[in-house]
C-alpha cells in the first residue's frame, strides 16, 4: 500500500513557476509537454538522491539516513544530471 | 511619459513578484514534495530520513532547477525559439543514457496520448456535425 497510494509528484504549476523564475529573459516560456517532462525529470532527480542516500546508509548499517550519507553520494549524483 | 512610468512600475512589480515574494513559497513547495518523496521511499526500506537530509536534497534540487532552466533557455534560443519544447528537455537529459531513454519514452507516451485525444475530439466533432445536419433536415 505504501508504495502505490498515488505516487508523490511535483505539481505542474510548481515546476513551471520554479523554472520560469530562473529564466534570464521574460519572454522565455515553457510548453505544456516540456513542463510535464521536467516534472518527471525532477522526480527522478529526487528519487535518485534519496535512494542513493538510502543505500549509503544501508551499507553503513544506519537506521536513519543522515546528511553524511547524502554528502557521499552528492558528487556522482551531480555528474549524472 | 505617463505611459513610460506606468511601464516602469509594471516592470518593477513584475520583478518583485518574480523574485523575492513567491521565491520562498516555491522553495517551500519543492521542500514539501521532496519530504513526501523521501518519506514514501523510506517506508519501503524501513528507514527514516533526517530533517537535515531532506532540507539538503530540497536545496540541491532547487539549485539543479536553476541549471536546468538556464540550459533549457539556451537550447530554445539556439533553435531560435522563445518557448522551451520537449526537444530541449531531451537535450537537457543527455548526460545519462538511462535518463535520456526514460525521457524519450515519456515523449512517445505524450505523443500517443495527444493522438488519442485528437481522434476522440475529431470523432466527437463529426458526430455533432452529423446530428446538426440531421436536425437541419
Amino acid at each position: 500500500m505504501a508504495e502505490s497510494d498515488t505516487e508523490v509528484e511535483f505539481k505542474k504549476e510548481t515546476v513551471s513557476k520554479v523554472l520560469s523564475s530562473f529564466f534570464r529573459e521574460d519572454k522565455t516560456k515553457l510548453s505544456g509537454d516540456a513542463t510535464l517532462l521536467m516534472a518527471e525529470m525532477l522526480k527522478v532527480f529526487v528519487q535518485e538522491a534519496a535512494v542513493r542516500s538510502l543505500k549509503q546508509a544501508e551499507s553503513e548499517d544506519c537506521d536513519q539516513v543522515d546528511i553524511e550519507h547524502f554528502e557521499k553520494i552528492l558528487p556522482q549524483l551531480l555528474l549524472d544530471f | 511619459s505617463v505611459d513610460l512610468s506606468g511601464n516602469l512600475i509594471d516592470n518593477v512589480c513584475r520583478a518583485v513578484m518574480r523574485s523575492s515574494m513567491p521565491f520562498k513559497l516555491l522553495k517551500a513547495a519543492v521542500h514539501f514534495t521532496v519530504g513526501r518523496m523521501c518519506h514514501s521511499l523510506g517506508e519501503d526500506h524501513r528507514r527514516t530520513f533526517s530533517r537535515q537530509v531532506i532540507a539538503a536534497i530540497a536545496e540541491t534540487t532547487f539549485r539543479q532547477c536553476d541549471i536546468f532552466a538556464k540550459d533549457l533557455e539556451a537550447f530554445a534560443r539556439h533553435a531560435k525559439r522563445s518557448t522551451v519544447s520537449s526537444e530541449d528537455v531531451k537535450l537537457a537529459a543527455r548526460r545519462s543514457t538511462a535518463l535520456s531513454i526514460f525521457i524519450q519514452n515519456k515523449i512517445e507516451e505524450l505523443k500517443n496520448q495527444e493522438q488519442r485525444d485528437l481522434k476522440k475530439k475529431n470523432t466527437g466533432k463529426r458526430k455533432s456535425r452529423d446530428t446538426e445536419e440531421d436536425s437541419r433536415e
